[in-house]
């Protein structure tokens, strides 16, 4: 399961989930390559923790479907659970366990385990066998959490939220080891955050998410080449500006507007009294995360690789990677 | 899995352990010296020569010893054991997890979460049942003398003795476990789990083995050829002729003597009966919360 095979690591199609009358998330759709580190990056309640749950299988879809590997995930079955290390948010673990009794809980349930890479981390790291977990700060159970996903040996890693109860230095170490992590093993991950500069440094692959739409869906450096930042004379309309515009913050006397247009729009509407600017990723990310939900349907872009019989959906604005 | 959940409920084994050495130190310390005294009020031989009509003195003060004060100190933590400490073990096996957001960690493993809470329930129900076997073997000793000279049928034996202790421990258990995953809260599931386990246990106490008399009594007709004999409702042994029986009423009806009383046979009908419905309880109560973490998809 390495980046060349050509079976994407996460693959979703019309993937829906409703609670009741409210859809949670709905008509997703992308496939992201293996080995990416993806950043899944939206408000609170966009619907992130619950696309996790859907690739980990702790939620079933209400329609559509999401693979792993190619195998379709199925909530609560071993094979989907085997494929899929999740991180949950606030890192949860027996407090009145200690570190070994951890480890051995992942060792008696899961059928893959590496008990050695386990020991070996919490070794480095300094964490003593017999200490009981609510003895631990927030950082080092953060990374127990990690360890355990880690030696479970699953092909995906799936983290809602890591650091988001981590102070700066946690944040920088637990990263810091995702990244070293990936390196050694071609793990495939995904990570829901809200931390931007954090998955600018780590991440190559960006899910979108706002209010249940997946907005944007491709690799970084594609999605930031098809984007420009547009200063220009007010008013100008956003018709006259070269693709279409995502976001645009108004000042006194100029526009600034985050457009999803390439070099090749931008030299064809390009004036003299405009200034133009390659788009920063946070730049990107706020423009896409303040965007309203449906604006994205005339961006006429695709997200994932096309597939015959793939039809158009409203929340399709990523790249063809 | 079996580690996880040994892991999980080693304290509450030691616990019972405890709780069972407790037990068994007031037993067996209150059992034999009811056995001495049975001895040596000389009742062995009485039953032997007259099954108990050469000593109805002796038979009510060694029941009346041992059934009432000091003696009697067992019979309340029998009563109160099966609902506590059912719910004590159940309502956080889901509650806990659910409260405390380890669901997340637990059901993610490779480990699906329906044979997890399969493999956990019954782990922690064979623990209960050994518990609750062992304190039944333990009680039904304790009582053997008094149950000699008086009917089973009374408060303590008829919850300790037989099938009610340990159905209503699993009823208790039963209805935590599913109260637990209903209301993600340990000390919640603890509060609904003891309300409706008060349902049951009112039929159990108040008609099974109480004044409701279900299942209806039975009567005896006593011809008083030579003039009734002037026996009352407690008389000893009872006008029935059997120490077992527990005489409830006597009422003249023509020339005959009618007597309502609850047969010794009576005891094993009661105990399948209130044991069955417990039995009921804690198998619908777990079958239910197995079926709903099974489908359940939020």
């Amino acid at each position: 399961m390495t980046a060349g095979d050509g079976v994407p690591a996460l693959r979703a199609d019309g993937l829906g989930k409703s609670y009741g009358r409210e859809w949670a998330l709905r008509d997703c759709t992308f496939s992201v390559p293996a080995g990416s580190v993806v950043g899944l990056v939206g408000p609170n309640g966009a619907g992130k923790t619950t696309l996790l749950s859907l690739t980990v299988g702790l939620l079933a879809a209400t329609e559509g479907e999401i693979a792993v590997f190619g195998e379709r995930s199925r909530a609560y079955t071993a094979g989907t659970l085997a494929r899929v290390s999740y991180l949950a948010q606030d890192h949860p673990l027996y407090r009145g366990f200690t570190v070994a009794d951890m480890l051995r809980l992942g060792q008696s349930m899961n059928p893959r385990w590496d008990q050695r890479l386990a020991q070996t981390r919490l070794d480095r790291l300094g964490i003593p066998p017999g200490r009981k977990i609510k003895t631990l700060s927030g950082g080092q159970q953060a990374q127990i959490s990690l360890t355990m996903a880690l030696a479970k040996r699953a092909p995906l890693l799936a983290l809602d939220e890591p650091v988001a109860s981590l102070d700066p230095i946690a944040r920088l170490e637990f990263m810091r080891d995702v990244m070293a992590a990936c390196a050694d093993t071609g793990l495939t991950v995904v990570i829901a955050s809200h931390v931007i500069s954090e998955l600018e440094r780590l991440c190559d692959w960006l899910l979108v998410l706002t209010a249940g739409r997946l907005q944007l869906a491709g690799p970084v450096d594609d999605l930031v080449a098809a984007h420009q930042v547009l200063t220009v004379p007010r008013p100008t309309p956003d018709a006259e500006l070269p693709g279409t515009v995502i976001d645009r913050i108004d000042s006194d006397r100029h526009s600034t507007a985050v457009t999803a247009a390439d070099l090749g729009q931008l030299a064809q509407a390009m004036r003299q009294d405009w200034r133009a600017e390659p788009v920063s990723f946070e730049q990107l990310l706020i423009a896409y995360l303040q965007r309203p939900t449906r604006a994205a349907q005339s961006a006429g872009l695709s997200a994932g690789p096309a597939r015959p019989g793939d039809r158009s959906r409203s929340s399709q604005t990523g790249i063809t990677s | 899995m079996i580690w996880v959940t040994w892991r999980q409920h080693r304290a509450q084994a030691i616990a019972c352990l405890a709780l069972f050495c407790a037990l068994a130190a007031l037993a067996i310390t209150l059992g034999l010296s009811m056995r001495a005294a049975f001895s040596s009020d000389g009742l062995p031989a009485c039953l032997a020569r007259s099954g108990g009509t050469g000593c109805p003195a002796a038979i009510t003060s060694f029941v009346d010893k041992f059934s009432q004060g000091a003696a009697s100190l067992i019979n309340l933590p029998l009563i109160a054991i099966p609902v506590f400490l059912g719910i004590v073990v159940g309502a956080p096996l889901l509650g806990r997890e659910l409260e405390q957001g380890t669901w997340r960690l637990a059901w993610t493993q490779t480990v699906p979460r329906t044979r997890w809470l399969v493999t956990k329930l019954g782990l922690v129900t064979g623990g209960l049942v050994l518990f609750g076997v062992a304190v039944t073997a333990l009680t039904t000793w304790y009582y053997g003398p008094l149950e000699q000279v008086s009917s089973r049928l009374q408060f303590g034996p008829s919850s300790a003795e037989g099938l009610t202790f340990t159905a209503s421990l699993l009823g208790a258990f039963g209805l935590a476990v599913l109260a637990g995953l209903l209301l993600r809260n340990t000390i919640g599931a603890m509060v609904a789990a003891y309300i409706a386990w008060e349902i049951p246990s009112a039929f159990v106490l108040l008609v099974l083995n109480g004044p409701g008399h279900f299942p209806a009594p039975a009567t005896m007709r006593i011809p008083c050829r030579d003039g009734c004999p002037g026996a009352g409702v407690n008389s000893v042994p009872p006008v029935t002729g059997h120490l077992g029986d527990s005489v409830l009423s006597i009422a003249r009806s023509g020339g005959d003597l009618v007597v309502s009383y609850l047969p010794a046979s009576r005891f094993w009908t009661v105990q399948f009966i209130g044991g069955g419905l417990y039995l009921l309880i804690a198998a619908s109560a777990l079958g239910t919360a197995i079926w709903l973490l099974h489908r359940r998809t939020t």
